[in-house]
C-alpha cells in the first residue's frame, strides 16, 4: 500500500512536472477555453436576466471541452516513446497508473477552472465564487477525469486517436454532464445545496462506479 | 459453438414462423386502442425491439467480461455481432417511436429519459464500432472492445437515472401506477408474443453474426499470411 501511495505520488509528480516545464497543454486548454467563451457570447445572447442559468452549461462545456484537450495528451508521452511497458514494471499494481493518470487529468483541469471562473466572473460581471458552485465543478471534473482517463488509455493506442476520444467518451458522461450542469445551476439560482442532493449523490455514485470498473479493467488496457 | 448446425436450421425457421405470428397477432388479433387509433399498434414491435436493444447491449457486457476472463475470441465475435444487431434494433425502436410519437405527443421527438437514453446508448455502440474500426491487432482489439462494451453497459442505468431526474411523459406500461395506457388481455397476449419472438430472432441473427465474425477473422489471418509470404515480414500494428 505504500509502495501503492509512493508509485502514484511519483506519477503524479514527473506528468506535472513535465508539463510544467513545457507548458504546452496548459496554455493551449486555456486558450481554447478562452476561445469557446467568446464563441458562447456571439452564440448565446447571455442577457443579465437568464445569465444565472445558463452560466453553469457554458462553464461546464468550457472545461468539458478543454479538458479532451488535456484528456488526449495524458498518454502521448509514454506512447510514443514506447514506455508504457517500463511504466507497467515500474509500480506494484497497475492501478497505481490509472490513479496518477486520473489525479493528473484532475488537477489539470482544476488548474484550467481556476483559471477561467475569474476571467468569466470579470466578462459577466457575475460572481462564481459559491462554496457550492465549485464543490460541483470539483466533483464533476472528478467524474470526468474517471471515465476520461480510462478511455484515453485505449485511444491513444488506436489509429484514429484524439479524433476517437470525445466521441467514446461523450455518451459515457452524459450523466455527468446533466447532474453538473443540473446542480451548478441550481446553486446559482440560489437553491439550498439540500434541493440538488439528488445530483450530488448521482455524480457520487457515478464516481465510485466507473472507477470501480476502471481499476478492474485497466490492466487490459495497458498491458499487452 | 460457433458452427452451423441443425439447430441453427431449427432455430431460424422457429424465428420466422414466431415473427410472422407476431405480425398476424398485431395486424389481426390486437384491438385498436380506443384513444389512439391504429397508430398504437406500432407500439408491439416498439417495446419489443426495444427490449432486444438493451438484451444485445447487456450480452455485449456480459461477453465483454467472459473475454477479458477466457481470451477466447469466440466471445468477443458474440459481443461485436450483439452491439451490431442492438444497434439496428435500437434504431427501430426510435424510428418506431417516433411514428407514433407525431401523432401522440404531436411531436416526432421530445427529450424524456427512455429516448434521450435509447439514443445515448445507441451513440455509445456507435462509439464501440468505431473503436475497433482504429485498432488493428485483432487480440487488442477484442481487449478494448470488450473494456468500451463493460463500462458503456454501466453508464446506461445512470444515463437513465439521471435523465428520469429531469421528468418523464413517456408511458409506462409495465409496473405503473399512473394507468398511462391500460391494456387488455388480447393486447398483452400480442406484446408477449411479439417480445418472445423478437428474442428469438435475435438469438438467431446473434449466431448467424458471430459465425460471419469468425469467417471474417480466419479470412484477415489468412491475408496476413500472404502477405507474409508475399513480403517475407510480419506487419504488426
Amino acid at each position: 500500500m505504500k509502495d501503492w501511495l509512493h508509485s502514484v505520488r511519483t506519477l503524479v509528480w514527473k506528468d506535472l512536472l513535465q508539463e510544467w516545464r513545457s507548458k504546452d497543454m496548459l496554455t493551449a486548454m486555456f486558450a481554447f477555453a478562452i476561445l469557446t467563451l467568446f464563441i458562447f457570447n456571439y452564440a448565446i445572447e447571455l442577457s443579465p436576466v437568464n445569465r444565472a442559468e445558463i452560466a453553469s452549461g457554458i462553464i461546464w462545456v468550457v472545461i468539458v471541452f478543454a479538458g479532451t484537450l488535456g484528456l488526449n495528451r495524458s498518454f502521448t508521452a509514454e506512447q510514443d516513446q514506447g514506455c508504457f511497458d517500463a511504466l507497467v514494471m515500474a509500480v506494484p499494481d497497475v492501478s497505481a497508473i490509472y490513479f496518477g493518470k486520473m489525479l493528473t487529468n484532475w488537477f489539470v483541469m482544476l488548474f484550467v477552472s481556476v483559471l477561467i471562473l475569474p476571467i468569466y466572473s470579470l466578462l459577466y460581471n457575475q460572481s462564481l465564487f459559491n462554496a457550492g458552485f465549485i464543490l460541483v465543478l470539483v466533483l464533476g471534473a472528478l467524474c470526468y477525469s474517471a471515465a476520461g482517463t480510462l478511455i484515453a488509455g485505449m485511444t491513444v493506442q488506436t489509429r484514429m486517436r484524439d479524433l476517437l476520444l470525445p466521441i467514446l467518451l461523450f455518451p459515457i458522461l452524459m450523466p455527468v454532464n446533466m447532474a453538473v450542469v443540473k446542480a451548478a445551476g441550481g446553486i446559482l439560482a440560489g437553491a439550498p445545496l439540500m434541493d440538488v442532493q439528488a445530483w450530488l449523490v448521482l455524480l457520487a455514485a457515478y464516481g465510485i462506479i466507473v472507477t470501480t470498473v476502471s481499476i478492474m479493467v485497466f490492466e487490459y488496457v495497458i498491458r499487452e | 459453438m460457433l458452427f452451423v448446425n441443425k439447430n441453427l436450421k431449427l432455430l431460424s425457421f422457429l424465428a420466422f414462423l414466431l415473427v410472422l405470428a407476431a405480425f398476424a397477432m398485431v395486424l389481426f388479433y390486437a384491438p385498436i386502442e380506443l384513444n389512439m387509433g391504429i397508430v398504437q399498434k406500432v407500439f408491439y414491435f416498439h417495446v419489443s425491439a426495444a427490449w432486444i436493444g438493451m438484451l444485445a447491449f447487456l450480452v455485449a457486457a456480459v461477453c465483454g467480461i467472459l473475454y477479458l476472463n477466457k481470451k477466447q475470441l469466440k466471445y468477443d465475435f458474440i459481443a461485436f455481432s450483439a452491439v451490431e444487431i442492438g444497434l439496428l434494433f435500437t434504431a427501430i425502436a426510435n424510428f418506431s417511436g417516433m411514428i407514433w410519437a407525431k401523432p401522440i405527443w404531436n411531436t416526432w421527438w421530445t427529450w424524456d429519459p427512455r429516448l434521450t437514453t435509447m439514443t445515448i446508448m445507441a451513440f455509445t455502440y456507435i462509439g464501440y464500432l468505431l473503436l475497433r474500426r482504429g485498432v488493428d491487432n485483432p487480440e487488442k482489439r477484442a481487449r478494448f472492445g470488450s473494456v468500451y462494451a463493460i463500462i458503456g453497459f454501466a453508464s446506461v442505468p445512470l444515463t437513465f437515472f439521471s435523465s428520469r431526474l429531469l421528468r418523464t411523459i413517456h408511458p409506462t406500461i409495465f409496473g405503473a401506477d399512473t394507468g398511462d395506457m391500460a391494456m387488455i388481455p388480447a393486447m398483452y397476449q400480442t406484446m408477449a408474443v411479439s417480445i418472445v419472438a423478437f428474442t428469438v430472432l435475435f438469438a438467431t441473427l446473434l449466431w448467424h453474426r458471430s459465425l460471419l465474425a469468425a469467417r471474417e477473422s480466419e479470412l484477415e489471418i489468412l491475408r496476413a499470411q500472404t502477405e507474409v509470404l508475399e513480403f517475407g515480414e510480419v506487419l504488426d500494428d
